[in-house]
């Protein structure tokens, strides 16, 4: 026992002692720190998941219908921040995008809702999905001086954009004119399209010179948008933005009566000379999907059944409705439908085979004042939706004495039914909202597979 | 004489029994109706006239906002519905009530420009942002099935602001629209964020 003196027990003892001691300090069991993780999950999950998930996956309930899509945090890619290209971003960075929100999307401006130990909170909850926050530094990139903006500059920085060969994706004018590639899939294979640079509101990350700077220093990963860093010098970059900032067109709330009266006008030509993306732009803000959909159980929109009809309306006593198949297929969808008559469905409310609607909840009373050629854009765009094959039951009537009573509720007794929200408190009660054929299942894996081999 | 007048009285209460249902039958709610039964007066409604406002660009842009207005739907939840359709001398008054399982009972907001009960409390900041986000002015988030946010997303700035433009310029109508009531039975789903406020309370 002679080889243990009492200075190494002691040393032992200590050494054990401390490091014990740093365990305790470190672990996680820190109230502060579970505390302000609790916080982080009910902000989250309250203010967040929405649109981002439960889970951060960017599978909110919402996320279906927005474009482009909340973002997915485990994937532990960030577009807009100010470090390296493919570095994680600053806790700043987070903040900031919490706060200003991105303009030209859905992701609020939090600044009013969310301040202070909750802003760290949620920030520091959304680096939890990601293994990425536990392993890796964030890069942060070296701002150089900022150039201010002179003619001089304007006119380098348009050399640059043509240099950099901007116009490919941006076009010649910054708003897309004479572009060689529209279509483009982020990682998230979501569609997503270059930024229309004269118009400087929309721009996710704002608008000043030094956002604009950072954009092309760091790139916007995920997307197209590479990082120039190193293809150009410093002051290119800074050029470049200033450009950019001067292409900037004025917003309608800045316009006086005859720049508004053009720019009005313009906009009717464009959409008379571009139907599709007019039809889209209508079929997305009417919001067709949120009803010609698929549905789950709890009321989640079915990833890919977007326009392909299924949500059913329990409408008693007039019977259950199901929400059609507006894709283009020829057995199931529009596809044999001339323009003719799906503007007269979708206006007069009178269907291919002479079936009247209700006035709601398809809303033709409302599509009726809408102009011809608004109507003409959206045929134009729901001929250009693929086509998925999905049956959708004809509407179930009741038998004639549960209508007569139905009728004697509503107008004798004066019962409210049926009423919008009906459907809604049947569904969530009782029966699913619809169900999948398996033939629909099928078809959606076929598309996605062949839009998957599609891409390059 | 007696048996005539007894199977005259039978014949009228035959008579009424089957008319009644035949009126049932028949009674126009909906789908019996001609077609420009709904789209006429709901077009009329929508074509309130907008050339008193003075300025210029506020007319322009309200214009474009009606016609958005329209083509959206906001009447369908945001007009007061009656018993044959709605209510057009409430236009965008609010007060249609949805009562779902979950989030509980809802009332669509009073989007005229009244003072007390009208959109005339909130910012364009706050309305757009409803419009934008689905966040309410007190920090809320709308179940995206009760109102379709997550389509509305989808407009341009530039035409979510004639939207708003338009709204401060139709007619005020005094309407109180009961608040928000979350149903305390269900399950406390954090997607339904009325717990938050009580949260940050405590803290």
């Amino acid at each position: 026992m002679k080889f243990f003196s009492r200075g190494m027990v002691l040393f032992f003892a200590g050494t054990c002692w401390i490091g014990l001691g740093n365990y305790l300090l470190s672990s996680p069991a820190d109230p502060n720190d579970a505390a302000q993780a609790s916080l982080g999950k009910t902000i989250f999950d309250a203010r967040c998941s929405p649109c981002h998930g439960i889970s951060g996956k960017g599978d909110g309930a919402a996320s279906a219908l927005l474009n482009p899509r909340p973002r997915n945090f485990t994937s532990g890619m960030f577009k807009f921040r100010s470090t390296e290209s493919g570095s994680l971003p600053t806790d700043d960075d987070l903040m900031t995008t919490v706060k200003n929100g991105l303009y030209g999307t859905a992701m609020s401006d939090w600044a009013p809702f969310i301040t202070g130990d909750s802003l760290k909170a949620v920030v520091n909850y959304m680096k939890t999905f990601s293994a990425r926050f536990q392993n890796e530094k964030p890069h942060p990139v070296h701002i150089s001086s900022q150039i201010p903006s002179s003619a001089a500059s304007i006119v380098a920085g348009k050399k640059v954009y043509a240099k950099l060969q901007c116009a490919n994706c941006h076009g010649t004018d910054g708003a897309g004119a004479g572009v060689i590639a529209k279509d483009f899939k982020d990682n998230w294979d979501f569609e997503t399209n270059a930024v229309n640079l004269i118009e400087p509101w929309t721009f996710r990350g704002g608008s000043s010179a030094r956002d604009i700077y950072l954009r092309f220093r760091t790139g916007v990963d995920g997307t197209p948008m590479p990082s120039y860093a190193g293809t150009v010098s410093e002051k290119e970059m800074w050029d470049l933005a200033n450009y950019v900032v001067s292409i900037g067109r004025k917003p309608v709330w800045k316009m006086n009566e005859n720049e508004i009266r053009e720019f009005y006008a313009k906009l009717d030509a464009q959409a008379k000379a571009d139907p599709v993306e007019r039809g889209k732009y209508l079929v997305r803000t009417i919001g067709c999907a949120s009803c010609h959909s698929t549905y789950t159980d709890d009321l989640r929109l079915v990833e890919g059944t977007q326009l392909s009809g299924g949500l059913t309306f329990d409408l008693y006593p007039f019977g259950k409705y199901v929400a059609r198949n507006l894709t283009s297929d020829m057995e199931t969808g529009l596809g044999n439908w001339t323009d003719q008559e799906i503007k007269r469905a979708f206006t007069q409310g009178i269907s291919r085979d002479g079936r009247k609607f209700l006035p709601f909840p398809m809303a033709w009373p409302a599509y009726a004042s809408m102009k011809e050629d608004d109507q003409n854009a959206i045929v134009t765009y729901l001929r250009t939706v693929p086509a998925v094959h999905h049956k959708i039951p004809d509407p179930e009537k009741p038998n004639i004495f549960s209508y007569l009573w139905g009728k004697f509720r509503m107008l004798i007794l004066k019962e409210r039914i049926p009423s919008p929200a009906y459907p809604m408190k049947e569904a969530t009660e009782q029966q699913p909202v619809s169900q999948i054929s398996p033939s629909a299942t099928k078809n959606f894996a076929a598309r996605a597979d062949r839009e998957k081999e599609a891409r390059p | 004489m007696k048996k005539i007048l007894k199977w005259i009285a039978i014949g009228v209460v035959c008579l009424i029994v089957v008319g009644f249902i035949a009126f049932l039958y028949l009674i126009p709610p909906f789908d019996m109706l001609p077609r420009e039964a709904f789209s006429q007066p709901h077009a009329a409604a929508v074509a309130s006239s907008l050339d008193k406002i003075n300025d210029p660009v506020e007319r322009a842009l309200a214009k474009r906002g009606q016609y958005i207005m329209s083509i959206s739907d906001c009447n369908g939840c945001h007009t007061p519905q009656g018993d044959q359709g709605p209510n057009w001398d409430e236009y965008l008054a609010g007060g249609a009530k949805f009562e779902m399982i979950k989030p509980g009972t809802a009332h669509s907001r009073n989007l005229t420009p009244d003072k007390q009960t009208g959109l005339t409390r909130r910012t364009d900041e706050e309305v757009k942002r409803v419009l934008r986000s689905g966040v309410f002015h007190d920090g809320r988030i709308f179940e995206p099935t009760f109102m379709p946010w997550p389509a509305f997303t989808n407009m341009t700035e530039e035409d979510r602001h004639a939207l708003v433009t338009y709204l401060r310029h139709i007619k005020p109508i005094k309407h109180d629209v009961p608040e928000w009531s979350p149903n305390s039975s269900a399950p406390l789903n954090s997607f339904y964020p009325y717990d938050y406020a009580e949260h940050e309370k405590k803290k």
